[in-house]
């Protein structure tokens, strides 16, 4: 239907996630119709989220301009405490509850054969490298309220246990099958204060 | 209901009444029971004919969409299920995409009664636990989400068995380890489930047969859930781990138990004649339809495909006598049997628009 670099952009814009052929369609007529320099915006916009932000060299958050992250950089952090999140997407929202003062872990995804995740696809080697270091005590799980974050929550729990780590789970009362970034702060702030220990 | 693209239909429109029988005419193969057959699919999310999504896509086409406006005790529901063969097909319920089969038997609840009902008799045990399970819906919510639960757990160590290729590393143990403990988990809660729907269906089932069967008494039909593995399901789970691993299969779990039906103490499947198998796939639906009216505020909607031409004038009677009043649609090749009042006729050439 449409051809050269109009057809660029459709194909790069479906590739997004939640975008599909019509809506990448209609963002590319947008983006037609919009002064140049919005466009620029946009697309400069992209480019320097790809050059200054990195991901954390210790927990896996997005950090811009340095190896380590604000969070792990903050020495008022206890560092004795983590909460393992599947995404960083994820850490934003227990930062919103105002609860939780340790540092964090993300995982990049969840326990899930059907998309090809399995151990070696996710951060749990580098969990545990933190965990060898010494000085974590507790480990929350804050992984998905559905099967593949509870299988995910569980299988860190046996890897955790018996290295003398107390691992917990978010107490219920999340949406079963949602997401936790659509999660509200209240609800996850209670979910983190009554957090329980996971049986193994 | 609106079709697009679904089997013959490029568009369709069907418009049934909302109280007492719409009936759909028309000559074979124009597409009568496809009609039915997509209402079933947005109650249940599959064909009750059994046939696979590709069929239910028109030729040259990469979707079907039904899209339904109902009435379900005045709360109006739209339900929206795309068909697609090779992606992901899924059903929006008031534009939420559905999670689970309670929420498609709430958002269309329905009944089915066709020929091919005759399989669950005479067929493998996957059609009769298909039955149970979608009677979870109506009835059992946390049994249902168990079924939905332990589906998707059977994929994903299915997926990670195959992925293993037989080769048993630290990682493939202590994953295996995590599915199996939630699959003995949620696959206990469906057994449970099911044994106590088992239970309580012998009471409708039975008195039904024996009506359609003109044989009174209840004695006649026996009903029991077998379990395909003995003692505790993560112990059994864990004695078959090399067995699924070799084989790159799960091979145990309640995706392999069956419910054993009996007439007179003979089994159904491989004992009883043909008349008799009809009967009782008969009365399996009219139990299961009775059991909901009597524990729930739903009324599902009866669908019979076709289902008068299988039977005698005399056991035509008598299932016309079993239903209960309601909004029902059915096809049929024949002339129907007394007792029928029909609201509304609609020959099928009505529903085609043109694409
Ligand atoms: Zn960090």
């Amino acid at each position: 239907m449409y051809t050269g670099p109009l057809r660029a952009l459709i194909d790069e814009l479906g590739r997004l996630p939640g975008i599909g052929p019509k809506s990448a369609q209609r963002i590319a007529f947008h983006i037609l119709k919009v002064p140049t320099e919005d466009a620029h915006r946009l697309s400069d916009a992209i480019v320097v989220v790809k050059e200054r932000t990195t991901l954390c060299e210790q927990c896996f958050n997005v950090a811009e301009g340095g190896a380590w992250c604000a969070i792990c950089s903050d020495d008022q952090r206890d560092g004795e405490v983590i909460c393992v999140v599947e995404d960083p997407r994820d850490i934003v929202a227990v930062e919103r509850t105002n609860q939780f003062h340790g540092r964090y872990h993300v995982l990049g995804g969840a326990l899930n054969p059907l998309e090809g995740i399995g151990p070696d696809q996710l951060k749990v080697r580098e969990l545990l490298a933190r965990i060898d270091a010494g000085q974590i005590r507790e480990a929350i799980v804050c992984t998905n309220p559905n099967l593949e974050g509870e299988a995910t929550a569980m299988y860190v729990a046996r890897l955790l246990t018996p290295l003398g780590v107390i691992v917990s789970r978010l107490a219920s009362g999340l949406p079963v099958g949602g997401d936790l970034e659509y999660a509200d702060e209240l609800t996850l702030g209670r979910a983190l204060e009554g957090r329980r220990r996971i049986e193994v | 209901m609106e079709l697009v693209n679904f089997r013959i239909f490029g568009a369709g429109l069907f418009s049934p009444e909302a109280e007492g029988t719409t009936v759909v005419t028309g000559p074979n193969g124009t597409g009568k029971t496809s009609v039915l057959e997509a209402l079933a699919y947005l109650g249940t999310g599959r064909s009750f004919r059994g046939a696979p999504r590709e069929s239910m896509v028109r030729t040259g086409e990469d979707r079907a969409i039904i899209r339904a406006e109902l009435d379900n005790n005045d709360n109006p529901t739209l339900v929206e299920a795309e068909i697609v063969p090779a992606g992901r097909s899924r059903t929006q319920v008031n534009r939420k995409v559905v999670q689970g089969r309670k929420e498609l038997s709430t958002a269309t609840p329905c009944t089915i009664f066709s020929p091919e009902d005759l399989v669950i008799i005479s067929g493998g045990p996957r059609g009769r636990r298909d039955l149970l399970d979608d009677t979870l819906g109506f009835l059992d919510p946390e049994g249902a989400r168990a079924a939905d639960v332990v589906e998707r757990i059977q994929r994903q160590r299915a997926a990670l068995l195959r992925q293993s290729g037989g080769k048993v590393t630290a990682d493939v143990v202590s994953t295996l380890d995590v599915w199996d403990h939630r699959l003995a988990a949620s696959g206990m809660t469906l057994v449970k489930a099911r044994e106590r729907l088992v239970r309580d269906l012998v009471e409708f089932v039975g008195p039904a047969y024996g009506r359609l069967a003109g044989s009174e008494g209840r004695a006649l039909v026996g009903q029991h859930y077998v379990r395909s593995w003995d003692d505790d399901l993560l112990t059994a789970l864990q004695a078959h781990r090399s067995d699924d691993l070799r084989r790159g299969v799960n091979t145990v779990g309640p995706h392999r138990d069956d419910m054993l039906l009996e007439i007179e103490g003979r089994e159904a499947r491989t004992h009883a004649s043909q008349g008799e198998q009809r009967c009782l796939a008969l009365a399996l639906r009219i139990g299961v339809h009775q059991l909901v009216l009597s524990r729930t505020s739903v009324i599902p909607t009866l669908l019979l495909d076709d289902v008068f031409s299988e039977l005698d004038p005399a056991r035509s009677r008598a299932l016309v006598a079993e239903l209960p009043p309601g909004q029902s649609i059915l096809t049929t090749a024949v002339p129907l049997p007394e007792g029928i009042s029909v609201a509304h006729i609609i020959p099928i050439g009505q529903l085609v628009r043109a694409s």
